[in-house]
């Protein structure tokens, strides 16, 4: 989230209006050069500047003293007020400005609107919907237009409009918070929306960028010492672009792809390499590849299938199933797998797991946890979940990866193959108590879960193996979903 | 003829696989010998730096892997072996673009950064070529290059901004696994091959 911190201008120096209101002017430095220039070095990628002269008159009053902070400054300045025709605009660029503001004029005239975009690009122009609760505001907020906010953003849209300010004038230099509600809805629309009015904690700038809003302009809050714009702009910027996995598993039974309910009652749904590759092309995250038969029936994983899967396959390749050795993994690696999980292997013979990520790396290594909820918690369960363990859930995870297991793979046998959601109570508290990454398996049945495991579960990866066989849902229908609803997958 | 430096504990199955999709020859190489007459190189890299500095130590790879003038690529591990250090088991490396590999370590963060994540360019590089800005490739590390920034061709975000892909000379090198990441690794692995 870009944070835009903002220079007002009345008779060439820097002032802050409360409320927009004139008579509340207080004058805070005599050079908005200087201000600029401090804004630049604190690291900010953008400023604001608003001649509020020109707003009130309706023509630019401070055009030399912008003119001045663009040649001083070399990040980008977006400047308002005032311009309300054609000549203006173009004096801004000639005079450096990065974009304008436009504001009232925008409500009165739209063929003006239609011209700038044709002349100088969508990029080069922004709307200022100033507003009064759910009504737009006009004339420098002196006095207040009847048009329905919704209404003239949709409008806005349609013409070409990408970038507006939304400005609650009724919170602007009030130092409380944004008018959360109406950024949202009005960013939904699908406009870029930069929240102006009102923000003035470190608070509210974390909530703005968790609704995914594309900026913030912080005026009064910098000035009054209430935010420090350094921190602000430290907060702003992403923390990771890593995005959430889906990732489509693959049980595998006599060389045949199956699908049972609660580890039961087996379905056979298709060849392995043929699923593994479809996977691979249309989206998939990563493939797992779990020979179901291994543990039970004690047979070695089918290192023949994992060659032919790994010749056809270019996105990370998990395989399970029966490893109980360092000479298991080996040939597993050898035959294309990138990592290897073991279960019944890892609780049986813990210092597997250390043994294989001191040879081959902790990133190989994913320890799958199969759990059922009892009466006094959750527990550990072995051998294709036949088996219970006294090993209570939370804290095997933690011993895993103490041990130097890469990645946790939780599965929640009560809701295996139910479609009844995954179990995110489990989840979140596993997730909270590793560092590794943790993966959701088990329980997959509609889209609001695959959000439910990431969102409330905290997990960092969905794994779901039926829906995807039989087409209940693409990996794009599911990445798309996440999308909309703001949790960042590869698409 | 590619030359794939195996030493040891890296899982250099997959490039070959890679290689084979995208129909190039290559043989497997593990003493200076085996890199002889090989006109592009490439190192993955599955495992430690203390491991696989010990193994291109004892099989007397690193002189001819500074000294080969050809292009090479480095992968992962690979990558991070062309430092001059590694905080990983603290091991001097190759020396071979400067810098120092250091732990992730922001507490917001898991480790390792392990997924999907966006690439962005920050120089031209005959790698990238037909590959958009911004695409996804796929990362698995705890560790990363701290590299001067003239070296940076590409870099990711995870806690901090770090050279996903850096170029010096005929030294080419990717943070995350070509081999693994789609079509656009595919395409990345391509480019090395064709155009570098």
């Amino acid at each position: 989230m870009l944070i835009i911190p903002a220079i007002d201008i009345i008779e060439g120096k820097c002032v802050r209006l409360t409320k927009g209101k004139f008579d509340s002017k207080k004058i805070y430095n005599e050079s908005p050069v200087c201000v600029a220039k401090d804004f630049e070095k604190l690291g900010a990628a953008m400023i604001h500047v608003i001649d509020l002269d020109g707003a009130k008159t309706g023509k630019p009053v401070n055009l030399n003293l912008i003119s001045q902070i663009c040649a001083e400054v070399k990040i980008p300045v977006q400047v308002g007020g005032g311009i309300r025709d054609f000549a203006t605009a173009e004096n801004y660029f000639s005079a450096g400005v990065y974009r304008i503001i436009i504001g009232t004029k925008a409500v009165l005239n739209s063929g003006f609107i239609k011209k700038l975009l044709a002349e100088f690009g969508a990029e080069r122009i922004v709307i200022s919907i100033d507003c009064n609760g759910e009504k737009v505001a006009t004339r420098g907020w002196q006095s207040e237009g009847r048009e329905n906010i919704f209404e003239f953003a949709g409008n806005l849209k349609m013409l070409g409009i990408k970038n507006v300010i939304v400005t609650d004038i009724s919170r602007d230099g009030t130092l409380t918070e944004p008018n959360f509600e109406l950024t949202e809805k009005i960013q939904k629309i699908g406009l870029n929306v930069i929240a102006a009015g009102g923000v003035s904690s470190l608070e509210s700038i974390k909530k703005l960028k968790k609704l995914k809003i594309s900026g913030a302009i912080i005026g009064k809050a910098i000035y009054e010492g209430k935010i420090n714009l350094g921190e602000a702009i430290k907060l702003g910027k992403p923390l990771s672009g890593l995005t959430k996995r889906i990732i489509p598993c693959l049980d595998v039974k006599n060389g045949r792809v199956v699908k049972g309910i609660n580890f039961k009652n087996l379905v056979d749904a298709g060849d392995p390499v043929e699923l593994g590759k479809k996977y691979s092309e249309s989206g998939a995250d990563e493939l797992v590849f779990l020979d179901i038969t291994a543990s039970k029936e004690k047979r070695k994983t089918l290192v023949e299938i994992v060659r032919a899967i790994a010749q056809e396959i270019f996105i990370p390749f998990t395989v399970g199933g029966g490893i109980k050795t360092v000479e298991d993994v080996q040939a597993l690696l050898r035959a294309g797998a990138d990592k290897i999980t073991i279960n019944t292997a890892a609780v049986l013979n813990p210092v597997l797991i250390t043994q294989t990520a001191k040879i081959f790396g902790s990133q190989c290594v994913v320890v799958s946890i199969d759990v059922k909820k009892n009466a006094d918690g959750y527990f550990v369960y072995i051998k294709g979940g036949s088996e219970k363990t006294q090993l209570e859930a939370v804290s095997w995870a933690q011993e895993v990866e103490r041990l130097g297991a890469g990645e946790i793979m939780l599965t929640s046998m009560d809701r295996d193959g139910t479609k009844d959601g995954f179990d995110t109570e489990i989840l979140k508290k596993i997730s909270e108590a590793v560092k590794i990454p943790v993966i959701a398996s088990g329980g997959a049945g509609k889209l609001q879960d695959f959000a439910d495991a990431l969102n409330k579960g905290k997990s960092d990866a969905v794994l779901a193996a039926s829906l995807f066989h039989f087409n209940k849902f693409s990996i794009a229908e599911v990445k798309k979903f996440l999308l909309e609803n703001n949790i960042s997958t590869r698409l | 003829m590619i030359a794939i430096i195996d030493y040891g504990a890296g899982n250099i199955q997959s490039v070959c696989n890679a290689l084979k999709k995208i129909g190039q020859e290559f043989k497997i190489a593990n003493s200076p010998e085996g890199l002889c007459g090989a006109d592009k190189i490439i190192m993955p890299g599955v495992g430690s730096a203390g491991a696989a500095m010990q193994s291109l130590l004892e099989s007397n790879l690193i002189e001819a892997i500074s000294g080969s003038g050809v292009p090479f690529l480095g992968i992962c591990l690979g990558m991070q072996l062309l430092a001059d250090f590694s905080e990983e088991d603290g091991v001097q490396c190759c020396s071979i673009i400067p810098g120092r590999v250091r732990k992730f370590n922001d507490g917001r963060l898991k480790v390792p950064h392990m997924g999907w994540n966006k690439v962005e360019r920050t120089q031209k590089s005959p790698l990238l070529s037909g590959i958009g800005d911004g695409n996804y490739f796929y990362f698995v590390h705890s560790f990363y290059f701290d590299a001067p920034q003239e070296f940076v061709v590409a870099q990711t975000i995870y806690g901090l901004k770090f050279p996903a892909i850096i170029q010096k000379d005929n030294f080419y090198a990717v943070q995350f696994h070509p081999e693994k990441s789609g079509p656009m690794g595919l395409q990345l692995l391509r480019n090395f091959c064709e155009k570098c």
